[in-house]
């Protein structure tokens, strides 16, 4: 057990935090519940059957007061308590500000036990709300609670910021300029003691009024100075007005030019939709530029300034008495607050600290000197809940009905149900023998939910629960599809074959739709041209194995014919395909450059066989089996020989069949004919399957082989990892016994080797000479001549970065297809 | 009791700010009265982000949602909410300003996804 406090609370009046000083470091806990931030709004509400602290609470502040309620810091320490509607109680600064520390002890993720802890307190807390706080504390659970004040937490931040635990004697501002309040304190220190000398405040000052302002005295009036409104600001204010969600959505632009502000000199408020009297839609973005925003706030900082010059005055003070003025609180980083009270009083600020988190990271400074000062017999608390849980593990719905059954002591205890994505909260609710609760899900994702069983200080108690996990997606009333779905495209690889790429795969919910999926053509198409085509063919089946193993379930041509105007090569193609639940196939294609979809639904029970193409596919497969054969004898392989020549029968009959269709055939022979294709061409598959597996393998091993020869000699940290990772999985894949899968490692690792080459001087050396030898056949010359004496410059300067620049730039230059020509059957491919 | 991996991802702002752009250009484009295929640009420029932007990593990558029309209760920590007109129950959404992002992974078969922004929303009571 750690000997030391080392916890620190920043119980705020708008918003709080909690840190904890680790190993000579202090970290500052996330709120779990409020993705990206490390402060809980100190606001609580209550339910009949919860509690809820922070965010939640906040966003019904304002329209539900009389079940919520925030800034019950100021009333600490006096007898007034807030009558809560919804459970027909009342409570306590006291037991509000216990909630708000009790949630701050869930954002601990360390696994510490919170026994003891500093909590920060205003400099102008007199000695009964300084009690008032530390019953809080105990409500909340902790048995031993240190108070420090805001300011001289502020201040230990800073010195220890600056690694001056021994700071100069002397006196400084902490001011103090937050989300909803304003505190400004001069401390002092002496002999190595550090105290507040004099405070002063203002309660309702704050971010949220400069927002406010902005909206009222500079977007409205610019609104009506365009648009036709009679009583705008009203319409928008009250909230029975027309545009009162409006004024919602200006605020929050607001705020977010407020924080542009700070760092840019102009930002924009985009005000639109919704209608003028007129009728006319308004739709316009105001500038608001930061002299505008500050002569909007001056008024309000020069209150702060005068609250300073009456701490001087009371204290016999003048400005060069003091050694800096201390920025905290978020309003701060507005440089209009800095630079004006720098220039008005003379005193240096001082922003070095993060100024929304060092009150908590001044007080866990604090809490590691200070001892922990508890009785050894801290044994934990044994209890025994056991709970049953009953949920579908799969659902397709919105949310998903979760309950469960609680069996040991229940009494004072509570529970919470979170979404490991951050997306739900239950709050905090009462631990029954019965619990039931609709979990919302996220569509097409695994929801895990933590339920989390908690004491009544929210210390968490240990349960036999397992964590709840929910498959969005595949539901009992989802199909799954029993295979591959994928689309035939050209093989860029394989001049002349093809291959597929898969679309969803095996076991997917229905119904699916794919994203667009987008292509360069490797072919133009000639407006009125019959002869240009392109083919759309989607298959089902593994979409490792050969395209023409697979069935054949939607096919599409566009032809020449049937273009609006003709389509250049390497324009795009957008395919996207549907499948309904039940299974119709919808292919939507869309040219780019003509603005043109094509879009046709297939019935798997109507399959759509056009004669030519199943002709062509015959043949091809025809000659590949004699290709096949061939290859075997001439190996030896006469094991696969023979399989192969058996098929070489059957073969023969399905070609002559095939031969004899017409291409207006109305019987259901070509479907039989593709059938029996499909089953040959598996066959063929399977039969050849060995050796297409030994030669991607061959080729892996050597293509490794130059990747670690090549990473030895120039590789990065970035490529190692990548070579390692794709090493580690070699069993995996190997495992597939598919020459697609392995295929597809050796091309990452000639992606890592082509990387590595780019950088390697060479390399560039050798492409810029092959491109300076090949310049002639440039689209522009002269920007191919300019290139290629910048390049000979890059070259006689070292300069490899720009070498490489310059070789793509050659590069483009050459004309299309001079590389490499696309093999087009298909008109698209990878 | 076991834990459940809690995965936190910090996403580069700028990806963030883009998305809210594209988000921006789909709200004006549905209200275009004229026909128009902006549509199929944005649902394009969504298929990168959500393909593209992390390829060769386990992650899948970034979707959003627009939660408009939904209902809300104070359990949805996906939306930050500001509650407008009169009354608290029976909340809908009935502006986004920024949509809820999401960030989608690979864990061995199954893919998990994580909020990356929650949605900035306006709620109204539907009984006012």
């Amino acid at each position: 057990m750690e000997n030391t406090i080392n916890f620190g609370i920043d119980l705020g009046t708008t918003n709080s935090a909690i840190a904890k000083f680790i190993k000579g470091e202090v970290i500052i806990f996330s709120n779990p519940q409020d993705y990206g931030r490390n402060t809980l709004p100190s606001v609580v509400s209550y339910k009949k059957d919860k509690i809820i602290v922070g965010n939640k609470a906040k966003e019904f502040l304002e329209k539900d007061p009389k079940s919520v309620v925030g800034v019950f810091k100021r009333k600490m320490g006096t007898a007034e308590s807030f009558k809560i509607k919804s459970i027909t109680e009342s409570k306590t600064p006291i037991e509000l500000s216990a909630q708000v520390l009790k949630e701050l002890k869930t954002f601990v993720n360390t696994g510490d036990t919170l026994d003891a802890v500093v909590v920060t307190i205003p400099a102008s807390f007199d000695t009964i709300q300084s009690n008032a706080t530390k019953e809080a504390g105990i409500q909340a659970g902790f048995k031993q609670v240190v108070l420090l004040q805001e300011p001289i937490a502020a201040s230990l931040a800073y010195a220890n910021m600056k690694k001056e635990r021994e700071m100069k004697d002397g006196q400084w501002l902490v001011y103090d300029l937050g989300g909803g309040t304003f505190d400004v304190a001069l401390i002092q220190i002496k002999d190595g003691e550090m105290k507040v000398l004099d405070h002063e405040g203002d309660n309702f000052l704050g971010g949220a009024d400069f927002d406010q302002m902005v909206v009222e005295k500079f977007v409205i009036p610019k609104i009506c100075e365009e648009y036709n409104f009679t009583n705008l600001e009203d319409e928008m204010k009250s909230a029975s007005g027309k545009f009162n969600a409006k004024y919602y959505v200006l605020l929050r632009r607001a705020e977010e030019a407020k924080i542009t502000l700070s760092s840019k000199t102009s930002a924009e408020i985009v005000v639109d939709g919704f209608e003028d009297e007129d009728g006319n839609e308004v739709d316009m973005e105001i500038t608001i530029t930061r002299s505008e925003f500050n002569d909007l706030i001056k008024s309000n900082i020069d209150g702060t300034i005068e609250m300073i010059k009456q701490i001087l005055t009371r204290n016999s003070l003048k400005p060069s008495d003091l050694q800096f003025n201390l920025m905290v609180g978020g309003s701060t980083y507005i440089p209009y607050v800095r630079s004006r009270v720098e220039e008005v009083l003379q005193i240096p600020v001082n922003c070095e600290i993060d100024p929304t988190t060092a009150v908590a990271v001044g007080a866990a400074y604090y809490a590691a000197t200070k001892p922990k000062e508890l009785e050894k017999s801290a044994e934990k608390k044994q209890t025994s809940i056991s709970i049953k849980t009953s949920y579908n593990k799969a659902s397709k719905e919105k949310d998903e009905l979760f309950s469960a059954r609680v069996t040991g002591k229940t009494d004072g205890l509570s529970y919470r149900i979170t979404r490991q994505d951050g997306g739900f909260d239950s709050g905090l609710k009462k631990l029954t023998e019965r619990i039931s609760e609709d979990l919302p899900l996220v569509d097409g994702a695994f929801n895990f939910f933590s339920f989390v069983v908690y004491d009544s200080q929210n210390n968490i108690v240990e349960t036999d629960i397992e964590p709840i996990g929910i498959n969005s997606g595949f539901g009992i009333s989802g199909q799954p599809i029993p295979e591959d779905i994928c689309l035939e495209v050209d093989d860029y690889d394989n001049p002349g074959k093809t291959r597929l790429k898969p679309i969803f795969f095996k076991n997917s919910i229905l119904p699916l739709r794919s994203q667009a999926i987008s292509f360069p053509l490797n072919k133009g198409l000639i407006k009125g041209n019959d002869d240009d085509f392109i083919y759309i063919n989607v298959l089902e089946g593994s979409h490792l194995a050969l395209p023409e193993a697979n069935k054949g379930i939607g096919f599409m041509e566009i032809r020449g014919t049937q273009i609006k105007r003709d389509i250049a090569k390497g324009s795009d193609i957008e395919i996207t395909i549907s499948i309904s639940e039940s299974r119709d196939i919808t292919i939507s294609v869309y040219l780019n450059m003509a603005d043109q979809e094509f879009k046709q639904t297939f019935n798997p029970k109507e399959r759509h066989t056009p004669v030519e193409f199943l002709k062509e596919q015959v043949e091809e497969l025809s000659e590949k089996l004699d290709l096949e054969i061939e290859e075997a004898t001439e190996k030896e392989d006469f094991e696969t020989a023979s399989a192969l020549s058996k098929l070489k029968k059957e073969m023969e009959s399905v070609s002559d069949e095939t031969e004899g269709l017409t291409s207006d055939d109305v019987t259901d022979k070509r479907y039989q004919l593709e059938d029996k294709k499909r089953k040959i061409a598996q066959e063929i598959d399977s039969a050849t399957k060995n050796k297409r597996i030994q030669q991607v393998k061959a080729h892996y091993f050597e293509t490794k082989d130059e990747c670690e020869k090549m990473l030895d000699e120039n590789g990065n940290d970035h490529e190692r990892k990548t070579f390692n990772d794709i090493v580690a999985q070699e069993s995996a894949f190997f495992a597939t016994n598919s020459p697609l899968k392995i295929q597809e490692k050796s091309d990452e690792l000639h992606s890592i080797i082509s990387r590595i080459r780019w950088r390697t001087p060479d390399f560039l050396v050798g492409i810029f000479k092959w491109c300076r030898d090949n310049q002639t056949r440039m689209n522009d010359q002269a920007q191919a001549k300019s290139l290629v004496d910048a390049g000979a410059f890059a070259i006689e300067s070292r300069n490899w970065e720009r070498l490489a620049e310059i070789n793509s730039g050659l590069l483009n230059l050459l004309p299309r297809g001079a590389e490499k020509e696309a093999t087009t059957r298909i008109g698209f491919g990878l | 009791m076991q834990d459940i991996k809690k995965v936190s991802v910090k996403v580069p702002q700028a990806y963030l700010d883009f998305i809210n752009q594209i988000f921006e250009i789909e709200k004006k484009a549905n209200n275009l009265k004229e026909e128009n295929s902006i549509q199929r640009n944005i649902n394009k420029m969504k298929g990168i982000m959500e393909e593209e932007f992390f390829k060769g990593s386990s992650t899948i990558g970034l979707t959003y949602h627009n939660p408009l029309g939904e209902d809300y209760t104070d359990t949805r920590t996906d939306c930050e909410a500001t509650i407008s007109g009169t009354g608290v129950e029976n909340l809908e959404i009935v502006e986004v300003i920024k949509p809820i992002i999401y960030y989608s992974y690979q864990d061995s078969d199954k893919v998990m996804k994580v909020i990356v922004q929650p949605a900035v929303v306006i709620v109204q009571s539907k009984n006012s």
